[in-house]
């Protein structure tokens, strides 16, 4: 390591180490995951790679092993229901934070962008306290509460800055010519900001898909998520059924990834 | 006249009217966490304070004193430490390629560096036990290289805990470097170049000084999602690293001392908001210079 950092600068040697170092670094960013893609498709009994012989039998497992099934689904829905509250908590606030420049305003704006930064276990933890102790206790509710705490931060932060990067004169004009606040925000604001919004909800559904400290308290019998059923699975036997619901969500968050794409394009994504 | 000005006022009162209740806006975001995340980590704090006995703080008292406890706490710190550093140390030469070598690719290269984020923290973790499995295709190269002659246990210790956690973390570290040295004007280096500075005396006295940011902004970053973290030390080291959030993952169940869990808790909070004040800090500082 320290060699290369001693010799990449001088020279065409130094950037032919430096490409190939790069090189590596992504090979070992993709192998753990290749690795599992391959090990899906497996005909044999056991986890191991290199393997002879492909099939779908993990993913009939899959289909067949009714937890996996019915935390995805659980899952799937509790991302996309604390995404839409975080999305009507988030933007009005984004919206008034978006104009105040004021101390005040710094403070509550680093509040709400809190959550995101402290320990999701932390988080999950008092919570179940609290929500026990108001009656709410484990169950759907209590999920839809604890991921929405997450949800409001991704969508407070991408919207804020959207809607920064806007220029205040749009606004103003609508108002001018005559537009009621209403109006303007349904015509002018709206779809100005709508790129922050859409990817803030993905970044909020796809932490929320693989958020298991979150979930981990909050978790009864019948209703939990997918990591916290991938996570018992996994503590219990060692097959490749992991490695195909693995691959299933990842497939699902490059739905979503293709569809935000589709929509709105990638840029909004790498604005902060 | 009059109706212009008539008018004028309308479009003023129409601008204006929603500014003086806009701060509305804000009421039911704030609320909302307030209630469901304020309050219960303030009663998390309250909770990890001792009512019973005569010494409030009997709970921290263990936690740092008790050996057990304290290896554990201390554990966490270095854990964290070291994965900043190695993550660093991987992480910055790329970011460097990606901005002065990559061209056409760096936006590629971009989304490659992102793109892991779209699976779970257990498949990429899952995905290590593979890799390192006594059979697996890790032993099987080192083996054909003859490094060695029959597999080695690479799994369940702190190596393998290390390379999960640098793989989850460390593309957050490169792109937090990335814009940084993006803004680094390269005629500076030319200038050092040109007046005599070597190679590696430039990249050490004025690339590396000028991403200094990027580099706090990473440390910090990685610093504290390290500090979160604990799928990899659950499902990588097999008990061989136990840090605060493992423990508290754990024991949650099992131990009755509901008090101690909470204490817990809020160490792990207190070293995460310590992190936020030092990147408040510096940030703030950065903007009283210009």
């Amino acid at each position: 390591m320290s060699t290369l950092l001693l010799r990449w600068h001088p020279g065409r040697w130094g950037w032919h180490l430096l490409t190939l170092y790069t090189a590596l670094f992504f090979v070992f960013v993709f192998a753990p995951i290749a690795v599992v893609v391959a090990v899906s498709f497996t005909a044999e009994q056991g986890v191991q790679f290199p393997f002879h012989g492909t099939s779908l039998q993990w993913y009939v497992r899959l289909w067949e092993y009714k937890p996996f099934v019915d935390s995805l689904l659980t899952s799937l829905y509790l991302a996309i229901a604390s995404a839409a509250a975080a999305i009507l908590l988030a933007v009005p606030a984004a919206l008034y934070l978006g104009r105040s420049t004021g101390a005040v305003a710094t403070v509550i704006a680093s509040f709400l962008l809190a959550p995101i930064a402290i320990p999701a276990l932390v988080v999950g933890m008092s919570l179940l306290y609290f929500l026990s102790a108001i009656g709410i206790g484990v169950s759907f509710t209590a999920l839809f509460i604890t991921h929405t705490i997450v949800s409001i931060s991704y969508v407070m932060r991408t919207t804020l800055s959207v809607y920064r990067s806007v220029s205040q004169s749009l606004g103003e004009a609508a108002a001018v010519l005559g537009a009621s606040s209403w109006r303007t925000f349904i015509h002018v604001t709206l779809p100005l900001i709508a790129p922050g919004i859409f990817a803030g909800s993905l970044f909020a559904i796809l932490v929320s898909l693989d958020n298991l400290a979150l979930s981990y308290f909050f978790g009864t019998a019948n209703v939990t998520t997918l990591p916290v059923v991938m996570l018992s699975y996994l503590q219990n036997q060692f097959d490749p059924a992991i490695a195909a619901i693995s691959t299933v969500q990842m497939a699902i968050s490059i739905a979503l990834l293709l569809i935000v794409e589709k929509t709105y394009g990638l840029r909004a994504l790498t604005t902060q | 006249m009059q109706i212009a000005l008539a008018h004028s006022d309308t479009i003023k009162r129409r601008a204006a009217m929603p500014r003086s209740r806009r701060w509305l806006l804000i009421v039911p975001a704030l609320a909302f966490l307030i209630i469901f995340f304020a309050l219960p980590l303030f009663q998390n704090a309250v909770r990890g304070l001792d009512q019973q006995s005569g010494n409030l703080f009997s709970n921290y008292a263990t936690l740092l004193t008790d050996d057990y406890y304290l290896k554990v706490v201390v554990e966490t710190l270095v854990v964290s430490f070291n994965t900043t550093v190695l993550t660093l140390l991987i992480g910055y030469p790329v970011a460097y390629y990606m901005v002065r070598r990559a061209g056409r690719m760096a936006l590629p290269m971009l989304f490659l560096l992102v793109a892991p984020l779209l699976t779970s923290i257990i498949m990429r973790t899952f995905g290590w036990r593979v890799l390192f499995a006594r059979r697996g295709i890790v032993n099987e190269f080192l083996d054909w290289i003859g490094l060695i002659d029959r597999p080695i246990n690479l799994l369940n210790g702190p190596f393998s805990v290390y390379v999960g956690q640098v793989h989850i973390l460390v593309p957050f570290m490169v792109l937090s470097i990335i814009p940084v040295l993006r803004a680094v004007d390269t005629r500076l280096e030319e200038s050092a170049r040109v007046l005599g500075a070597g190679a590696l005396s430039t990249f050490f006295r004025v690339t590396l000084p000028l991403s200094k940011d990027g580099i706090v902004t990473g440390v910090i970053l990685v610093f504290m999602l390290s500090t979160g973290s604990f799928i990899t030390q659950l499902l990588l080291g097999n008990g061989s690293i136990v840090t605060l959030p493992l423990l508290i993952f754990q024991q949650f169940s099992l131990t009755q001392n509901i008090g101690l869990a909470s204490a817990m808790g809020n160490v792990l909070l207190i070293i995460v908001l310590t992190c936020l004040f030092i990147q408040l800090r510096l940030t703030d500082d950065k903007r009283g210079a210009r």
